[in-house]
């Protein structure tokens, strides 16, 4: 039972990571590829009726952690204080910035919440980055589970090169998504964006995968062993991307970005098993997923509660995507 | 009680008081958008149609102000109350898991398709849309007061051999009936606030010889709806509640009447300032036997009064007393602002009458404070509880996060909602400036 707990809130993690992904990478990458007012307007309007939902799935996986695993939920967020404070006035900014820039037909008014949105989306896919380098690194924790995320503890190299990993990850799936659901010269100039990114994309996977395997080879016995499907598959996805991107097939370049992340998730995931909050140095135990538990029965109800309504969510969730589809409107349209 | 948690406790005063401003919009306004939209999906009804895009734009602000304040809250558990977290996460991690599975995601899904679908779905699809993101902002509600009403009134739980509270019988705490008293009192405060806004918005296109035809639905509209939400709220709501916290907690309902010594026959106080030293309320306006009956359905009923507790177990008195007064005194006057405007409604006169246009446009801010003087009530009276009975609030903040912190995040808090609180104002000032006959201007043309 608790091992399927930890596979849902893993689940809906990868979920987060590839729905609020795309918008966040949006985001980020959106001065880059949109030329013109029309064009960021376009880019903000490709994600527009859907980024409300896709951060909902960030608090359900934050309300499960609370319920499945209380101790692991307080021992972190009253940790990472500070961060996770940045975290949510970063997260409160952008959501303002893309619905208060269509309030007034003003070049300066757009410019200024469009930055305001390509800041405070590239530093949260920094963070959520540097959150996931810390939680595979591990962190110092007390005799009760409780640790002091301490800047200089968490801003380790490791730690900042997993945060430009996730922002160059969520970039490429940004101009996947893009090149999706955009058309004309705004669709063309993220395909090249996105063909040229994905070096860097690689380049970072590469040094990061390497340095996690390192960091956890000697402590979560068969780590390894089971995160390696996981790495082989984001190999192939990372692929995948380059692959049909090139030959023009933009649908299947934007399942291969999701599938990518979605592997990328597990596969830390698996490295951390059966640790929700590894200790720092590796190998010191930790808040695992037996004494951060709320209990057999209390997992098994969470479960038996919640997924019905995951499953409709995820049913209605397609059916406005379907009806909604066209909705982004093209640059001509304006 | 250390400086961290007093910092702790403003921070979450802070922030839950400014989140619940929206949602206090939303709920209310829900039902009225749903409406219009059905009216308008059947054709012909041209007001129907102007109205239900007009508050559609009031409410997308509320939501999505409402939304970037809330993610805060459920952030707060963790950080500043982790020992509270830890111990009772199994209980209360669970409706609130189930809010953001049933209730969040079903506003945030269709609430896309009533902002940019308005064009490229039918009018059906549209008002079932908002049917839905309206029981979204329901059921959101639902498990959220479910959430609190266990921690005024634990039940369905065991306490597990490492001290922590597991929860035995979910169906214990959804359907507590402490719960759902609660839940319907919340829920008619909102409507009594949304069906004054719409009234209220309505009263000034009249006032300002605007816009006519929708103003007077509007007020119409408001009026009856007014009357309705605003009568429940007082009885049997209220009064249920009342009710329960008498059974459950004595402490509280002795602190919200200023009572400081047990009485048979005890008075209700209209006006009277508690005084904590002298253990008297000073200077009190009261209408003998009352409080006995409305606690205990007996003229001459014994009421206990605070100091029958030791003075540890008492919540800050003044600030309950005042803000339960607030609550009461505000209610009655929106009963008789709204009876009165039903008769001249009935009488065809209501359009005409201007002093009464003029009170209903002021009155819009009222019911905001009335719904935030009864969470003052309720959370502040639970004091010096965090659960009631089970975990001290002093025992429930976060430990490793320093006073110096949470002082330094509340500051951020205060910027940024005052930064918030003017673009909030801002637009909705000029939604309402626009009116519903601008039905869109430059850059949102095709969207609402």
């Amino acid at each position: 039972m608790n091992v399927a707990a930890f596979a849902l809130l893993a689940t809906a993690i990868a979920i987060y990571a590839v729905l609020d992904g795309y918008d966040l990478g949006v985001g980020a990458i959106a001065p880059f590829v949109a030329r013109g007012s029309a064009q960021r307007a376009a880019a903000m309007e490709s994600i527009g009726p859907f980024w409300n939902g896709n951060e909902v799935w960030l608090i359900v996986a934050g309300g499960l952690l609370f319920a499945l695993f209380p101790r692991a939920y307080a021992s972190a967020f009253s940790g990472f204080y500070l961060p996770f404070t940045t975290v949510l006035w970063l997260l409160m900014f952008r959501g303002i910035s893309l619905e208060l820039r269509n309030h007034f037909a003003s070049e300066l008014w757009h410019g200024f919440w469009d930055t305001a949105f390509t800041g405070a989306s590239a530093l949260l896919a920094v963070l959520f980055g540097v959150t996931l380098g810390n939680l595979v690194r591990g962190l110092p924790l007390d005799a009760n589970g409780y640790f002091l995320g301490r800047f200089a503890f968490l801003l380790n190299p490791y730690a900042l090169a997993v945060g430009i990993f996730a922002l160059l990850a969520l970039a490429q799936h940004g101009l996947a998504f893009l090149t999706l659901r955009t058309d004309g010269e705004l669709a063309e100039r993220s395909r090249r964006l996105l063909s040229r990114l994905w070096w860097g994309v690689l380049l970072l996977y590469c040094a990061t995968t390497l340095a996690s395997l390192a960091l956890r080879s000697g402590v979560a016995v068969g780590a390894p062993m089971r995160s390696a499907p996981l790495v082989v598959l984001s190999l192939l996805a990372l692929g995948g991307v380059h692959w049909f991107s090139r030959v023009g097939k933009p649908g299947l370049a934007f399942a291969a970005s999701s599938l990518f992340l979605v592997s990328l998730v597990l596969a830390a995931a698996s490295t951390m098993y059966p640790y929700l909050l590894p200790g720092f140095p590796a190998g010191s135990g930790g808040i695992d997923i037996t004494n951060a538990g709320s209990g057999p029965v209390g997992l098994a109800r969470t479960l038996a509660l919640t997924l019905p309504g995951l499953l409709a969510v995820v049913l209605y969730s397609i059916f406005v995507i379907r009806r909604m589809r066209g909705c982004p409107r093209s640059t001509s349209e304006l | 009680m250390g400086t961290a948690v007093v910092a702790d406790r403003i921070q979450f005063a802070f922030t839950v008081m400014f989140h619940y401003l929206f949602p206090i919009a939303t709920i209310g306004l829900a039902p009225f958008i749903a409406w219009f939209a059905w009216r308008a999906s059947r054709g012909e009804d041209e007001v129907a149609r102007r109205a239900s895009v007009f508050w559609t734009k009031i409410f997308a602000v509320n939501f999505a102000i409402g939304v970037v304040t809330g993610i805060p809250m459920e952030f707060a558990f963790g950080t500043n109350w982790a020992p509270f977290s830890a111990k009772a996460g199994a209980v209360i991690g669970q409706p609130l898991a189930m809010e953001g599975v049933y209730a969040f995601f079903l506003e945030s899904v269709f609430l896309g398709i009533m902002l940019y679908g308005r064009r490229r779905v039918s009018a059906k699809l549209y008002a079932w849309s908002a049917t839905l993101v309206g029981i979204g902002s329901w059921l959101s509600g639902f498990f959220i007061v479910a959430t609190d009403a266990w921690m005024q009134h634990p039940v369905g739980y065991r306490v597990a051999s490492d001290g922590s509270i597991r929860l035995a019988d979910i169906g214990a705490l959804l359907f507590s009936p402490f719960a759902w008293w609660q839940y319907a009192h919340v829920l008619l405060g909102a409507l009594v606030a949304g069906s004054f806004i719409v009234a209220g918005v309505g009263a000034y296109y009249l006032l300002a010889g605007r816009d006519l035809e929708d103003g007077r639905r509007y007020v119409r509209l408001g009026v009856l709806v007014a009357l309705v939400a605003s009568a429940l709220v007082i009885f049997p709501t209220g009064d249920r509640n009342s009710a329960d916290v008498t059974k459950y907690q004595p402490v509280k309902l002795a602190a919200m009447e200023g009572l400081f010594h047990s009485t048979n026959g005890a008075p209700l106080a209209i006006i009277g300032m508690p005084d904590t030293q002298r253990r008297e309320l000073i200077d009190p306006v009261v209408v003998p036997n009352v409080l006995s009956f409305l606690a205990y359905g007996n003229f001459t009923a014994n009421v206990k009064g605070l100091t029958a507790y030791a003075d540890t177990l008492w919540p800050p008195v003044a600030l309950t007393y005042y803000a339960y007064h607030v609550m009461v005194g505000l209610g009655t006057i929106f009963i008789a602002i709204a009876a009165l405007s039903v008769l001249l409604l009935w009488r065809g006169r209501l359009m005409g009458f201007r002093p009464l246009l003029w009170v209903l446009m002021l009155a819009m801010p009222f019911p905001y404070i009335a719904n935030e003087a009864g969470w003052v009530v309720t959370e502040v009276g639970r004091q010096p509880w965090v659960i009631y009975g089970v975990m001290r609030t002093a025992a429930a903040a976060s430990t490793n996060v320093a006073a110096g912190e949470t002082i330094f995040t509340l500051i951020g808090f205060a910027g940024m909602y005052f930064l918030l609180g003017l673009l909030f104002l801002l637009f909705v000032l000029r939604e309402i400036g626009f009116g519903p006959n601008v039905a869109t201007h430059a850059t949102q043309e095709g969207e609402v």
